[in-house]
């Protein structure tokens, strides 16, 4: 079992008997000690004489977890996010042990999340890569989402959209996604544009944003949101796709190249997955690409792709990076 | 005589039928020769395509001559969302 600094606070709050036990090492005990926790036991070999509910803790509620889970112990919970959520709970009262298993990575940890959960992302597009791209942003601590598109969901649609479903037909996209993606994240804000993005409502669309990711269908769209991107100074976040094969770009990072100077002569009338058909599982290894890179962008984490352009081939999972 | 390894994605590695053909060509070739060469090998069928070109994993925004040992990309833009 697991509990949360937020539940852990209330049995604190309403005098609850627990036995609680730190197992950290005497030395991380000391340099991050549990603030306003009572009285801690800190032995791990008086596990199994204790009858009432035990508070397992360790640094990040990880090695707890499996100490509960390989002891068989019974009435034991570990601390969701260990030492550091609790911590941070006390300091902030802002329960940060969602999202432990990504802030236990040095190169997030806590002052990454809240990063994440200040950061405004906009989606353009929500098909194949927006769906997966904002799933993952979204379970991720994402603080602001916008989603932008105008269309329907169609039945050809949901081999490779999995926001929606047969009883969405028809239904606006945007809307459907708001209700599915809230239920994911109910702290973050989803905000939607029924419409298309064009020359008159571009820059209003991306103004204000931290990062836009480009998911949409089509190349001319994608030429005005690196327009609008360069601009405003945006990072462009970039995925196409064709067949089994997918691309991934990061653009206009700190004056790094965008996307109409990597494809300067590219037309809009070439072909696009309705003529040449698409496998559902490549939008989503696509679109939680982009994510990823999103999420590196919001928290400085590097190498990441600015300035380069990734090639994925699903058929043999291959990969190219061409630098920029 | 110089020896190059192409590499084809999307419409290019469709039109082609190949994911890399290696080429045997005269010294001082271009990389604007080699795409002339890959179009007219992909039948009429890069015809609306442009394509980008990288050389070594390097993006190359003008024509230049190839040397033995190059790697050549051709990339077409693509669309899918």
């Amino acid at each position: 079992m697991i509990i949360t600094p937020q539940k852990l606070q209330k049995w604190v709050n309403e005098g609850k008997s627990f036995t609680a036990i730190d197992i950290r090492p005497k030395e991380m005990r000391i340099e991050y000690p549990l603030s306003k926790l009572g009285p801690v036991i800190a032995d791990i070999k008086s596990i199994p004489s204790i009858n009432n509910d035990l508070v397992l803790i360790c640094q990040f509620g990880i090695v707890t977890e499996g100490i509960i889970y390989e002891k068989e112990l019974k009435n034991a919970h570990s601390l969701l996010g260990g030492a550091q959520a609790w911590n941070e709970f006390q300091l902030a009262k802002e329960d940060f042990s969602r999202w432990s298993r990504q802030t236990v990575l040095s190169e997030i940890g806590l002052e990454g999340q809240k990063k994440l959960m200040k950061a405004k992302i906009v989606i353009v597009g929500m098909g194949g890569l927006g769906c997966a791209a904002a799933q993952s942003l979204m379970t991720a601590g994402i603080g602001n989402l916008k989603i932008v598109d105008g269309d329907t969901v169609e039945l050809s649609n949901l081999h490779r959209q999995p926001l929606y479903s047969a009883e969405d037909i028809g239904r606006m996209k945007v809307e459907v996604a708001k209700e599915k993606l809230e239920r994911l994240n109910g702290d973050a804000i989803v905000k939607i544009e029924n419409l298309y993005l064009n020359k008159d409502n571009g820059y209003n669309i991306i103004n204000g944003t931290d990062i836009v990711i480009d998911a949409t269908d089509n190349i001319s769209t994608r030429i005005l949101i690196d327009r609008f991107s360069k601009e405003l100074s945006v990072p462009m976040v970039y995925g196409g796709l064709f067949q089994y094969e997918g691309q991934i770009g990061v653009f206009n990072v700190n004056g790094c190249k965008g996307y109409s100077d990597l494809f300067p002569f590219s037309q809009s009338d070439q072909v696009n997955c309705a003529k040449t058909g698409m496998l559902g599982m490549l939008p989503g290894i696509i679109g939680n690409i982009q994510a990823l890179e999103t999420i590196k962008l919001i928290v400085g984490i590097t190498p990441n792709l600015a300035g380069k352009l990734l090639m994925y081939d699903g058929m043999n999972h291959s990969t190219q990076t061409i630098m920029l | 005589m110089i020896k190059i390894k192409i590499k084809c994605f999307s419409q290019v590695k469709y039109a082609l039928g190949k994911k890399e053909l290696v080429l045997e060509l005269e010294s001082g070739t271009t990389t604007q020769e080699v795409e002339r060469l890959i179009r007219k090998k992909a039948n009429r069928n890069l015809d609306i395509v442009s394509l980008s070109v990288a050389v070594n994993k390097k993006y190359i925004s003008k024509s230049l001559v190839l040397n033995d040992g190059d790697e050549v990309a051709f990339i077409p833009p693509v669309q899918g969302g």
